[in-house]
């Protein structure tokens, strides 16, 4: 009987969501720590800020999310791009000593989460908040899927395959590669590296904003929504390597696998177990950090 | 009996050989010179005596007891101290604080406080470092730091100091004070040293022996003059003269 | 007068002052002294690891969630003084289980390792407990809170004399060694893979006892609250805004914490919490020593 549940089409579908909603958020933060070696763990708190500007958008301004999330998407790259500017003396002032300056950044980032997450919850308070979109069940066979759902999944898969092919084809993406690979050497070759980080900045902030938008249109959410979020995105990182765009897409995938199986296979108990378990295992068995150990995407 | 021998040392780094069949003596109270090109395996042959890297095959032996798979602190607790090519110091500790690591923590192994401090006060005193006892030692200049890189192994108390290119990046002049004081340091501390040096002036004027590294192997051994005429290395280095 | 005679005053002051509060105090402000005592005992723990070694925990509530689970399972079939014991011990065994692994992760990826770590343990015991059919446990018979006070004094002056006593030994100058650069410690000598793991070893011990007598404390065990992630990010904020170059450094940040939350968290709990962000923020960019390395410093220069 279990082997139906692992069969079902359901099941497949879910994981499907799930693993592409880790990829979209995971994504931007690869993009970050790959360029400029920044373990932001406010990450997720950018997912949380999507949801709620997606929230607010269709309860006070009355625009659906599919439509919101390019405003939404939009404002997040701006807000990237003004964060990188001012953020620019900063690391200007802590490349200094760099070894220092991660383990520093990780309790700068850890602060500013700290922060956001408290301010939303002072304006918005901290009850969970949800909205119905496009609740309406379409069925493929055995498999019900939820409009939102199946709109997530699109818009998911649709943003990173963009991301994708941007990095592979466009000069800018190109760039992004080779600093993500040698920082010194794309900058000996020309690259304007300061244009990268920026635009790894904005890519990132616009994915993650992106991917609260689906988040809120599936999920009930809170100001705290992000952390567990950060938690994936760090996964799926380090799964598929730091800095490593195309295997970060699979480990997303992965990750969805394991989490929306694993609960169906034994309770929904042992899915926190699972998640940690396998973010424990992947550092413990990866303590060089992945970037000598990358395959090439 | 050698202070240090080395018998059939081999190191492979999955295909790539990086040292062949090395054998090698160092008699005790010598100056063993280390030449060879960047890749010729100068780095990995001081990796694998003081334990960063185990040989692949082959027995390194201090004293008569073989050091193979030893870590690295246990190697320089029986002796053997090294410096570091890129510096590493300390660098948000006094170079006063970076020498005591050493005197506690090396084969002086000096426990008390103030006998440790009067250890490497003397030690920064020969390499003419007294003034800069209480600086941070990230505030120092690049030669400055190699220099503090030698007082700190010589502070272990060592028997062997492995110098790993200590002339790099000095001017003409730091150069001849580092020569000026690895000679009085070999006399004033009875040190064994292993010296490898590009700054070939440096490294021929120091050494009473000079070993060659061609690929991982070992080419020519002798005396300074005699490896100057040596034909291997004039050809390694200068390629084979026209018929 | 120098440096360690201000220091024996300090905290021979420090300890009158802890036990005359219960003495002269109400119930209200023994539950402060609690806090304090208990807020010390964990960051001068985690500070011998963190502030020693650079390598920065942030899971230190596994060996607090730790110490009170062991105290209530054995709760009443064992003796007081042993389960505590018990606790302490468990805790440390838990660290030398994982502790070689895990010190050899370095710099942020340590900081998140811990935190999952953290996790780990946590949703574990929560489904250890659901499996055997248990929500949360209750303790009764629970000693009077002066009997708490008393022994959480007593583990904030071990916490603290365990850091002063690592200062001054050489295995302490062996961590700060090994914190600038492990490569050269090593080849000087220092034992950087088993110092490491020792000093996780020892941060474990008395964060363990700590959690053995909060459970006692409250009375009350539920594995999300025993175990939460907050008690983490208090050590840590607590060590960052206090300073972690000396003991004196976690009494100063807790005391600043403390007397911050008595202030604020009754009237608002968010203000508070954004301020600690702010807080933490400020001083990981402009204060890297802490209050305690500003007043070295304006000592210093008043001489």
């Amino acid at each position: 009987m279990w082997l139906d549940t692992l069969l079902s089409g359901q099941l497949l579908f879910s994981a499907l969501v799930t693993g592409s909603l880790y990829a979209i958020v995971a994504v931007g933060l690869n993009l970050v720590y790959g360029t400029m070696r920044l373990l932001n763990v406010a990450h997720g708190d950018l997912v949380m800020g999507g949801a709620y500007l997606a929230y607010w958008s269709l309860t006070l301004l009355g625009v659906p999310p599919l439509l919101s999330l390019w405003m939404i998407g939009l404002g997040g790259a701006l807000i990237g791009l003004a964060l990188y500017r001012s953020m620019f003396r900063r690391l200007l002032i802590a490349s200094a000593d760099p070894g220092r300056v991660e383990a520093n950044s990780l309790l700068l980032f850890f602060g500013i989460s700290i922060l956001v997450q408290n301010t939303i919850a002072w304006f918005a308070t901290p009850t969970p908040r949800a909205y119905l979109y496009l609740d309406d069940v379409y069925k493929l066979g055995d498999t019900a899927m939820t409009g939102n759902r199946i709109a997530s999944l699109v818009t998911a898969a649709a943003t990173c395959a963009g991301i994708w092919l941007y990095l592979r084809h466009h000069v800018v993406g190109l760039a992004l590669r080779a600093v993500i690979d040698s920082p010194l050497a794309a900058r000996i070759v020309g690259v304007n590296v300061e244009q990268v980080h920026r635009t790894s900045f904005v890519l990132g902030f616009a994915s993650a904003s992106v991917a609260g938008v689906l988040v809120s249109m599936m999920e009930q959410f809170s100001p705290f929504v992000g952390f567990p979020f950060s938690i994936a995105a760090f996964i799926v990182c380090i799964l598929g390597g730091l800095g490593n765009i195309g295997a970060g897409f699979v480990a997303a995938l992965f990750l969805g696998v394991i989490e929306t199986y694993g609960i169906a296979l034994t309770s929904l108990n042992w899915r926190s177990v699972l998640l940690y378990g396998v973010f424990v295992a992947t550092l413990l068995a990866f303590p060089q950090g992945l970037f000598g150990r990358r395959v090439r995407s | 009996m050698s202070l240090l021998s080395l018998n059939q040392v081999n190191k492979r780094f999955g295909g790539l050989r990086a040292l062949t069949d090395i054998s090698l003596d160092v008699e005790e109270g010598e100056i063993l010179g280390l030449m060879g090109a960047n890749g010729a395996g100068k780095t990995t042959l001081f990796s694998v005596i003081c334990g960063h890297a185990r040989p692949s095959s082959g027995e390194i032996r201090l004293g008569g007891e073989s050091i193979v798979g030893l870590r690295p602190d246990q190697v320089c607790r029986r002796g053997i101290a090294r410096t570091f090519q890129i510096v590493k110091p300390f660098g948000q500790m006094t170079v006063m604080e970076n020498l005591l690591t050493a005197a506690m923590f090396g084969p002086a192994a000096i426990r008390r406080r103030d006998r440790a401090l009067g250890h490497c006060r003397e030690v920064l005193d020969e390499l003419g470092m007294g003034d800069a006892a209480s600086q941070p030692a990230h505030s120092l200049t690049l030669a400055m730091q190699k220099k503090l890189e030698v007082a700190r192994a010589v502070a272990t108390g060592c028997r062997i100091l492995m110098l790993d290119e200590v002339m790099a990046g000095l001017t003409p002049t730091e150069v001849n004070e580092m020569l000026a004081i690895i000679r009085r340091l070999r006399l004033t501390r009875r040190l064994t040293i292993l010296i490898v040096e590009h700054v070939m002036k440096a490294l021929m004027e120091l050494s009473s022996r000079v070993v060659v590294l061609h690929h991982g192997e070992l080419i020519a051994k002798g005396t300074p003059s005699e490896i100057a005429a040596d034909e291997n290395v004039l050809e390694v280095y200068f390629g084979r003269a026209a018929p | 007068m120098n440096s360690t005679a201000f220091d024996a005053l300090l905290w021979t002051a420090l300890l009158v002052g802890f036990a005359a509060l219960p003495i002269f105090g109400g119930d209200y402000l023994v539950g402060i002294g609690l806090a304090a005592a208990m807020w010390l005992a964990l960051t001068q723990s985690w500070s011998v690891l963190s502030s020693l070694t650079g390598y920065v925990s942030l899971g230190h509530t596994v060996f607090y969630g730790l110490g009170s689970y062991v105290v209530v399972v054995t709760w009443q079939q064992t003796p007081l003084a042993i389960a505590l014991l018990g606790a302490g011990a468990a805790s440390a065994a838990f660290a030398l289980l994982v502790g070689l692994p895990v010190m050899r992760v370095r710099g942020p990826y340590f900081v998140i390792l811990t935190f999952g770590l953290a996790e780990l343990v946590k949703y574990s015991v929560l489904a250890l407990e659901a499996e055997m059919g248990v929500s949360s446990r209750l303790l009764f018979g629970a000693p009077d809170i002066r009997v708490i006070y008393g022994l959480m004094v007593a583990l904030a002056v071990a916490a603290t004399a365990l850091r002063i006593l690592v200062d001054v030994l050489p295995f302490g100058h062996g961590l700060r060694s090994l914190r600038e650069n492990e490569e050269a410690a090593e080849t000087v000598g220092v034992p950087v893979a088993r110092y490491k793991l020792f000093a996780f070893v020892l941060s474990a011990i008395v964060p363990g006892m700590v959690g053995g007598v909060m459970a006692m404390r409250s009375t009350f065990f539920e594995p999300i609250q025993a175990f939460d992630p907050t008690i983490s990010v208090n050590i840590i904020l607590m060590a960052v805004i206090g300073g972690g170059e000396s003991a004196r450094g976690p009494l100063l940040g807790v005391l600043f914490l403390v007397i911050l939350s008595e202030w604020l968290w009754a009237k608002a709990p968010q203000a508070y919490m954004i301020i600690l962000g702010l807080l933490l923020i400020v001083f990981v960019l402009k204060f890297p020593r802490g209050l305690a390395g500003w007043l070295a410093d304006w000592q210093r220069a008043r001489r």
